[in-house]
């Protein structure tokens, strides 16, 4: 997950998992929630999976949400996560602003 | 009816993964492992997939962290052991893992080197790490206990120089135990060309 924290540009696995986790969610529920809004499209394994909430949450973008005594563990965005979904969306809607002017559509 | 098979792959996981496959493509569900031990049990032909996945450099607690992550994922998750050792109160340093190795001990992680994967066969191919950089980190922990083993087989033949017999044996070692970073390296080389295809 090489997300450019210098230009606010992000993996798209990341934002979605940021996306994911504007609810509280577990491992298999984001897996889901990204398929379903991919359409399929963006497949993701678990083992990249685990990796990727690891790394976000050692970033402190997203952190463990509730009691850990359950054994499903559930994750949730911190603030500093939101701030850096804002600052994507941002980003994205320039990129797309940018482009819709050059193409004339 | 169950059966028993009794196999040894070592650090192959490929070889493991795809005979643990072409079980599952026969009818046979892995349902216990031992040390060279595979139970199954009779279910539908193609009913399950397998993958066997290095978790030997990670730390008993991570360990534990990723299997329960799989089982949520609705995944069946067996410990599987990478080598052979009957001794008891066995301890073990693996320079190779985190933060600048790891002591493994029985009890711990030893004997746990390796996890193998079952889920629901759906047709779709069964990948755990599906991202190119994670692809490329797991491919490089795979390589490092065998940079070890070369290292180790390397010290041996200086020590042996220069009975010829020991040394060429010992140099014969490295190259064998050399073969699994090539074939790494070619695979993180081929990640990497793909994704400068896709930019």
């Amino acid at each position: 997950m090489k997300d450019n924290v210098k230009s606010g540009a992000l993996t798209e696995v990341t934002f979605f998992i940021l996306l994911a986790l504007y609810e509280p969610k577990h491992g298999y529920a984001i897996m889901q929630f990204i398929d379903e809004k991919t359409g399929g499209r963006l497949v993701l394994g678990a083992g990249s999976l685990y990796g990727a909430l690891n790394t976000l949450t050692d970033k402190g973008w997203i952190e463990p949400y509730g009691e850990s005594g359950g054994r499903t563990k559930e994750y949730v965005i911190t603030d500093a996560g939101r701030e850096i979904a804002e600052k994507e969306l941002l980003r994205l809607r320039e990129l797309t602003a940018t482009a819709a002017t050059i193409m004339g559509k | 009816m169950s059966i028993v098979k009794r196999r040894y792959f070592a650090g192959f996981l490929g070889s493991q993964t795809k005979w643990l496959n072409s079980m599952a493509a026969k009818g046979y569900r892995l349902t216990e492992t031992g040390k060279l031990k595979y139970v199954f049990d009779e279910c539908t032909p193609g009913q399950y997939i397998y993958t066997v996945e290095y978790v030997g450099d990670r730390s008993l607690e991570d360990e534990e962290n990723y299997k329960a992550f799989l089982e949520d994922m609705g995944y069946r998750v067996f410990y599987k052991n990478l080598n052979l050792d009957y001794s008891l109160g066995k301890v073990t340093f693996r320079p190779w893992a985190d933060r600048g190795g790891r002591i493994s001990t029985l009890g711990t992680t030893y004997n746990k080197e390796l996890l193998i994967v079952e889920k629901e066969n759906d047709g779709t191919p069964f990948d755990l790490h599906t991202e190119k950089e994670d692809r490329i980190e797991y491919y490089s922990r795979l390589s490092y206990p065998w940079y070890f083993a070369v290292f180790l087989a390397l010290l041996l033949a200086l020590i042996y120089w220069p009975n010829v017999f020991p040394t060429a044996l010992c140099g014969g070692l490295a190259i064998f135990f050399a073969l699994p970073i090539i074939v790494m390296a070619l695979r993180i080389r081929k990640i990497k060309k793909e994704s400068k295809l896709e930019e």
